[in-house]
């Protein structure tokens, strides 16, 4: 039997290795073109998001390249998918840095992602702008050192987390809070902490906390261990294919509480899904969709991919603009000058005015967008801050 | 009290989406000895046909079961045919249909995702409102209350066809001895036609139910890992063992996430059926063999 499943693996592993091996060869050397890497998922629950991204970037590389290019060179955009999987994106990141020679890199959108390549940008010097990666430890080692080669235009989960329980305790005068979390991401788990910090902090109770593993469809024992805690807000920090489950789920319950949470939430997806069970909760974002500012890009994409855009499109673009931003400060298509240009240079992106600390690495000053879903909309509420 | 009844009812509602997709492997391995892993892969495409049904041909949610059940009937005969009977006839060693039937769900899940259909998730149009059934303080879901008629009706069917039927006989005799019953003049070929047509049809319902009350993409197999448990937990080959080994699950699985904490579910589900396997190795109903897998 033993002797069986090994063969069984071990053929496995054969296939694995042949469907691996076939992707992309590198290009051959092209100096007369500036590289730029993108890596994120094109496969898998967060395939909208990479997507969106993904063809952001081709958008704009190709407005850049019809008017000059960069530097008066050509850019060239070369895309990896990451499957959502940390392994996936080590991987992509070492191929763009050591075959394909890209001066930068743009993505990932998720914080386990955006962590693991680290070390890969160290060895490679290679910088990398993460775009929705909220997690602290992205740019900011366990020593507490800045990491030379990361770089992010979002704010981060403790930002968000906190800025959740100050508007939900100040503004909203909820007291009771519960938290139901996803315990293999990173992203929850940075949200959910500092959520719980500032809202005991100031004087709220979290009366449940649950928790479920990615790739969980079903809810309801741990969210009739909330209900059975009767508590003012749940707090839901995932992404929104477990918010819209999970959202049904407890309506199906009967739990009528206000749901609050962060940027992993927008998605035309989430509407079709839970449209009713979400009626009423609450979002801290990165921007407001009916900005007027973010209005033309959101006009551009649609009329060129006939999708709509998400999020992800106006960080990746925010992220592109930095970029490029930074490579005319540095004046070469070198990947050390340009990570050291990153946090010099300012620019006016479409979620803020974009300045990077050279401390951590993290935008400086962004206020965050408080959104709530009206009538399968967001309206927009008040942008807010917490110290 | 009624915290301990919601999450048996919550176990329910789990406990049947496993017993629709565990029955399937049951029929499967009672005839042909091997666990049919590209069930998962059926029950997936089944959950897509109702899903473009309902949402292309706008057809009634009625005719959108049918549809997504005659569609995964259909896959999975031609599974059986293109897959398993060219191993059939030439005898092949169990170990071969375990690999053909896992290369059979890759396949599946990929041509999905290359597909126009492609990777990312995909949501049934909203059927039932989320506004519960309250029974005294304890909420069904009204999909809840749909799938456990659906599943309860498809099985008591399932168990008729089996048990009363001469059709049923024939699956019974040639569970008992594939040789024998040949001899008796059984015709094998259709006896496996028709429990490939069985597992199928209840495949499609269940990835039809699954994908309204979830989601549907292209990796459902994965929960269908679960159910195949379920099948090995109440007895591999027994329909009665897959089914009580399902709702088992479920309620175990609910009672642990409400009583202890979700981090433990799955950890305790496998411990239980560790513990089973161990004391009882055919499952809690299963009937007594020698090497299979």
């Amino acid at each position: 039997m033993k002797k069986r499943f090994s063969i069984i693996i071990s053929i496995l592993l054969v296939l694995t290795m042949i469907i691996t091996a076939c992707g992309n060869g590198g290009g051959g050397p092209a100096e007369d073109t500036i590289k730029i890497g993108w890596i994120g998922s094109l496969t898998g629950d967060q395939a909208v998001w990479g997507t969106c991204e993904s063809n952001t970037i081709k958008m704009l590389i190709e407005e850049v390249n019809a008017n000059g290019g960069i530097l008066g060179k050509k850019v060239e955009g070369i895309y990896y998918d990451t499957k959502g999987d940390a392994a996936e994106a080590v991987n992509a990141t070492k191929r763009l840095a050591s075959q394909d020679k890209v001066v930068a890199i743009i993505g990932p959108n998720a914080s386990g992602q955006a962590i693991a390549i680290s070390s890969v940008l160290e060895e490679y010097k290679v910088p990398d702008i993460a775009t929705v990666a909220t997690n602290p430890k992205v740019t900011v080692g366990d020593d507490g050192k800045v990491k030379e080669f990361n770089f992010r235009v979002c704010f981060i989960d403790p930002y968000q987390g906190a800025v959740a329980a100050g508007y939900a305790y100040d503004r909203l005068g909820l007291r009771k809070a519960a938290i139901l979390y996803d315990v293999a991401s990173d992203y929850s788990q940075g949200f959910t902490e500092f959520f719980e910090k500032t809202f005991t902090e100031k004087g709220g109770t979290i009366v449940a906390k649950e928790a479920f593993k990615e790739g969980d469809v079903e809810f309801k024992p741990q969210l009739s261990r909330i209900k059975d805690a009767n508590p003012d807000l749940i707090l839901m920090p995932y992404y929104y294919k477990e918010v819209a489950l999970s959202a049904n789920q407890a309506r199906e319950l009967g739990i009528d509480a206000v749901l609050m949470g962060g940027d992993g939430w927008p998605s035309e997806q989430l509407m079709t899904m839970a449209a009713d069970a979400i009626e009423g909760s609450y979002i801290v974002n990165h921007l407001d969709f009916n900005d007027p500012e973010v209005k033309p890009l959101r006009d551009r994409y649609s009329a060129k991919y006939n999708l709509p855009m998400e999020l992800n499109g106006y960080m990746a673009h925010d992220a592109f603009l930095l970029l490029k931003a930074a490579i005319e400060d540095a004046g070469a298509a070198d990947p050390v000058k340009i990570a050291e240009s990153l946090t010099k240079v300012s620019v006016e992106g479409v979620t803020g005015t974009i300045k990077l600390s050279p401390e951590d690495h993290n935008p400086i000053g962004k206020q965050a967008a408080i959104v709530k879903i009206e009538n399968a909309d967001y309206v927009f509420q008040e942008k807010y801050g917490v110290e | 009290m009624s915290y301990f009844l919601q999450q048996v009812v919550n176990g329910l509602s789990l406990g049947s989406v496993y017993a629709l997709m565990s029955v399937g492997y049951s029929l499967v391995y009672s005839i042909m000895n091997f666990s049919n892993f590209a069930h998962g892969g059926v029950i997936m495409i089944g959950a897509y046909v109702g899903y473009f049904c309902l949402t292309l041909l706008n057809v009634p949610f009625f005719i959108a079961f049918i549809l997504s059940a005659i569609g995964s009937g259909l896959l999975a005969v031609s599974i059986e045919k293109v897959v398993y009977r060219p191993l059939r006839k030439r005898n092949a060693p169990f170990l071969y249909f375990i690999i053909s039937a896992m290369g059979a769900s890759i396949f599946l899940e990929n041509i999905v995702i290359a597909s126009p259909i492609g990777p990312t998730f995909r949501s049934y149009p909203a059927v039932f409102s989320t506004e519960p059934i309250m029974l005294g303080s304890v909420a069904l879901g009204r999909i809840d209350v749909l799938m456990l008629l659906i599943a309860g009706l498809s099985l008591v069917g399932l168990m008729y066809i089996i048990e009363k039927t001469k059709i049923g006989l024939s699956i019974r005799a040639t569970s008992y001895s594939i040789r024998g019953s040949t001899l008796m003049g059984v015709n094998v070929d259709k006896v496996i036609f028709i429990i490939f047509m069985l597992g199928g049809l209840l495949a499609g319902l269940a990835g039809m139910l699954f994908g309204m009350k979830y989601v549907v993409y292209p990796q459902i197999g994965n929960i269908t890992t679960k159910s195949f448990i379920a099948a090995v937990f109440g007895g591999l080959g027994s329909l009665p063992g897959a089914i009580i080994g399902s709702v088992l699950l479920g309620i175990i699985e609910a009672m642990t996430s409400g009583y202890l904490s979700s981090q433990y579910r799955d950890l305790i589900a496998f411990v239980l059926l560790i513990g089973v396997l161990i004391f009882k190795p055919t499952g809690l109903m299963g009937k007594v063999t020698e090497d299979k897998a």
